[in-house]
């Protein structure tokens, strides 16, 4: 009995998803990598941060702090809001940004679900969350919410499709939709065989999760929180997590099609479970994350329209270019 | 003043410049309570009475912009003394500057906190006490500031 | 552009179908201590009623109140980051209607806290356009250098903002030891930090892309409108209340008022750090040059009894004569003004020849920009409304009085 279930929690389709890179792992990222982003912060603007929490530690666990707190704070529903969207978005948005992690390989052999078109679906599912962000924004029923639903609906046109162009041209010069093929079929690097490709998916990347300098979805400076305006306690703090998390599963597709992936793997961790293998993969996407929460504290915020530029005038146009290069050097026979 | 073009190599700048104080931060928090600064000799705090040189002139309540002082005058006495109300004191300096006695002058103390507003007024006989800051009395350590060209402000212990 | 034009501009409209308000009320992250019905036709804004008046503390009538003198740190609390510049023009007036003028070596020490307090008010006003695009680190350094600034102003006066430092006569505090050595490395610093947020800010091609272009002020508008301060420098017109020679020593020291051509957001900000640099020069110059002698007039110093000043005046302070309490204002009416960081302050007080002031008014800088926010905004998108915001230092506070 016992035995039955360990198999089936140490199986890759329950490990995956749930504990390794899924849900516990994705708490944990939620947990640190805003402690992070607010050290980096504040060592880059002459302060200390968040230091009081867990003293030894350098307040590592003050999200902890955070988001006990959050828990105990009343989710205030008012009165004029559309109960069904306001109540219901939040969730569906945090479902469909850890659902994602179904289709990550963390180890040529430790797959949760093996489908020859995983890196589709996993775009595809993420492309889910801003339709619920503008949910929120139509079910809170209040001018500055509406405000930064109409802000993310033209950030997410603007982006999709040099996103997923970006990543196409990845999938022409590997041959394959897949993840675990593609890292299996990088020798070099992906971002040095197309460094085009690279550079516009991070910068759609960016966009996607609402990192500085184009997060004005949530401009503070003009609509208050955007969609977010009217939610406190838990409804709240999923709202705050939801960025993070879409940031924590781009940066892993991120390392598997452009930074090889889980390479090199350490045999004496992959012997162990086949999950720990990953921890190189997990590795490069938490320094990556690093980087990207890092620019916050260089960049101030893009105007809307300015960002709309950038992802059709040059974002897409570059897109489609590394789509063409990736043919070439498919037909050159570089790859 | 004219204005350069900017391109890719200031983007590349600014993360730099990001970067390098990533790398070497130049922080100037003050660890307060566990560290206090040491306020200069000039440094316009808390108000100090001394009993034996006040002449009871009253400049000082007439002088004061906030009204924070008063002359109290007990019944049967010919001299009233001044008091003070931090509830409304501004710490201006107007009534040390024109005390003729210098029996009012400044101590170097600014953090002092009250439990109650009724704690804030000081008629005459408690405004003789002696001022002592609640950090230092915990075991503060005293930094002073001192001025850098590199960092700016730094703390350095006294 | 034509008056029918600006006066299309500055007036409001009502009752469009297609307009859609947003009120950025007082309740907001970005909009200080006021509100504005901002109205949008999609993204593009079409009016902005800037709504003053929240921070109303009736100072001009509180200063009929009080005796003359008291008022001086009432006036302090108006722009309370630059307070030299708040005051000086009110002890200016009261000069002019007593009759007296500070000695040289006081004129060169307010001279010394005007500079020191207009580069604290340009970092904040920095550090204010750096929020607006949500540049957090701009905000943080220009407030965490501004202590250097603060903790000057503290040796020299006493008090880190709340100064009160000039009196009618003179000043209260003279330098401190090891004060030019001080302000020395400050400026050292300072001149280093202008070069980093050159890197980091002014020539960041995303805060360029917010601030370049946005907000444009013409030369004859800025004029028309009657704006002040680097605002209206930025226009192109050479106008800095430094330069009329009623208060401080700048007839005497070599400094340059920098104006700019372009009149846009971008060319605001940059002024600001152009000034800085002008102010950092005449402070060297004054440390350099200030002459010795008394920092109060004689006609107030020779009232102090002699066993009571000269241990003041050895220790670097003075003590006010016991007629200070009392003092009475001759019947007149003075005007004075001074070059506060915001812009242009002006002073006009009629007295009756008793304690208190018959009359003070006071016209402010930012009351006098506030019309730029009805004016600049419309036909920009809603997004360059905060940039507008950031580059015009706009301080409420003052504007209320």
């Amino acid at each position: 009995m016992v035995g039955e279930i360990l198999e089936i929690v140490f199986s890759p389709q329950f490990f995956g998803p749930v504990v390794f890179p899924g849900l516990v792992t994705v708490l944990l990222v939620l947990l640190t990598i805003i402690w992070v982003e607010r050290k980096i912060a504040a060592r880059v603007q002459m302060r200390v941060g968040p230091l009081y929490v867990l003293k030894p530690l350098g307040g590592a666990i003050q999200m902890l702090a955070d988001g006990l707190r959050f828990f105990f704070q009343e989710f205030i529903i008012p009165e004029t809001v559309d109960k069904l969207p306001f109540v219901a978005a939040p969730v569906v948005a945090m479902t469909f940004a850890i659902l994602p992690f179904a289709f990550i390989p963390v180890a040529p052999d430790f797959i949760p679900y093996s489908v020859p078109y995983s890196m589709p679906v996993f775009l595809g599912l993420n492309t889910v969350i801003p339709l619920t962000i503008i949910a929120m924004a139509w079910g809170s029923n209040n001018k500055f919410s509406i405000q930064g639903g109409i802000r993310e609906a033209y950030m997410t046109i603007a982006y999709e499709a040099a996103l997923f162009t970006a990543a196409l041209a990845m999938a022409i010069t590997y041959g394959t939709l897949d993840f675990a093929e593609m890292v299996e079929a990088q020798g070099v690097p992906g971002i040095l065989v197309n460094p085009l490709s690279a550079a516009v998916f991070f910068v759609a990347m960016l966009m996607s999760a609402g990192k500085l300098p184009f997060d004005i979805v949530e401009g503070e400076q003009e609509i208050v929180a955007g969609p977010f305006t009217e939610y406190s306690g838990i409804a709240f703090g999923l709202t705050m997590g939801i960025g993070y998390v879409q940031l924590y599963g781009f940066t892993l597709a991120f390392t598997l099609m452009y930074l090889s992936g889980w390479e090199p793997l350490i045999p004496f961790l992959h012997d162990i479970y086949p999950a720990l293998g990953g921890v190189m993969l997990f590795a490069k996407a938490y320094l990556l994350m690093v980087f990207i929460v890092f620019l916050r504290s260089v960049y101030g915020r893009y105007r809307l329209d300015q960002a709309l530029r950038l992802g059709w005038r040059r974002l897409f146009p570059l897109s489609l270019l590394s789509v063409f290069f990736a043919v070439v050097l498919r037909v050159i026979g570089v790859v | 003043m004219s204005r350069r073009k900017v391109g890719l190599r200031e983007h590349v700048e600014a993360v730099a410049t990001g970067l390098k104080y990533l790398v070497k931060p130049n922080r100037i928090t003050v660890y307060y309570p566990e560290e206090t600064i040491g306020l200069g000799e000039r440094y316009r705090g808390m108000i100090h009475y001394d009993w034996d040189k006040c002449i009871s002139c009253s400049l000082c309540a007439m002088i004061c912009p906030a009204d924070a002082m008063k002359m109290y005058k007990k019944k049967g006495e010919k001299k009233a003394r001044p008091g003070i109300n931090y509830q409304r004191c501004i710490f201006c300096g107007y009534c040390v500057d024109i005390c003729p006695t210098n029996a009012l002058s400044f101590t170097n103390v600014h953090d002092v906190a009250y439990e109650s507003l009724e704690e804030m007024v000081y008629p005459p006989e408690r405004f003789v006490e002696e001022w002592v800051s609640p950090a230092e009395k915990e075991g503060a350590k005293r930094l002073k500031v001192v001025f850098d060209e590199e960092r700016g402000l730094v703390h350095v212990p006294e | 552009m034509s008056s029918s034009v600006m006066k299309a501009r500055l007036l409001s409209r009502e009752g469009d179908e297609s307009v859609y308000e947003v009120f950025i009320g007082p309740q907001h992250p970005a909009s200080g201590h006021m509100r504005f019905i901002v109205r949008l036709q999609g993204d593009v804004i079409v009016g902005v009623d800037p709504d003053i008046g929240w921070v109303h503390r009736t100072m001009e009538k509180l200063a009929e109140t009080k005796e003359a003198l008291k008022a001086i740190p009432l006036f302090e609390r108006m722009t309370i980051i630059d307070s030299q510049n708040v005051t000086i023009g009110y002890v200016r007036a009261l000069e002019k209607l007593l009759g007296v003028e500070p000695p040289p070596r006081a004129r060169y020490l307010r001279t010394l806290l005007s500079e020191m307090n207009r580069i604290a008010s340009h970092l904040y006003g920095m550090g204010l356009s750096g929020i607006f695009v949500n540049h957090s680190t701009m905000f943080m350094w220009c407030f965490g250098d501004r202590e250097v600034w603060i903790q000057l102003a503290e040796e020299l006066t006493g008090a880190r903002l709340t100064h009160a430092y000039s009196i009618p006569g003179g000043v209260r505090r003279d330098l401190p030891q090891g004060f030019a050595e001080k302000a020395r490395k400050a400026i050292r610093y300072m001149r280093r930090r202008l070069e980093e947020y050159r890197k980091i800010f002014f020539d960041n091609p995303q805060v360029r892309a917010r601030y370049e272009g946005v907000g444009v002020l013409k030369s004859h508008e800025a004029r028309r409108l009657g704006v002040v301060g680097p605002n209206l420098r930025a226009s192109g017109v050479r106008y800095d209340a430094r330069l009329l020679g009623d208060y401080g020593v700048y007839d005497e020291l070599d400094f340059v008022v920098p104006t700019a051509e372009e009149g846009d957001a971008m060319a605001r900000l940059l002024l600001r750090g152009e000034e800085i640099r002008q102010s950092m020069r005449i402070i060297e110059q004054v440390l350099e040059r200030i002459p010795e002698g008394p920092i109060l007039a004689e006609k107030y110093l020779r009232l102090i009894p002699p066993k009571l000043r000269e241990p003041a005046l050895k220790e670097g302070r003075i003590k006010f004569p016991g007629i200070f309490a009392n003092l009475k204002i001759p019947e007149g009416e003075a005007v004075a003004r001074a070059e506060m960081g915001h812009g242009e302050i002006f002073y006009h007080v009629v007295s009756d020849g008793s304690k208190k002031p018959y009359r003070v008014r006071v016209v402010t800088p930012s009351f006098r920009n506030v019309v730029l926010f009805r004016y600049l905004p419309p036909g920009h998108r809603f997004m360059d409304f905060p940039a507008i915001y950031g580059s015009l230092d706009y301080f409420p506070p003052e504007s209320d009085r």
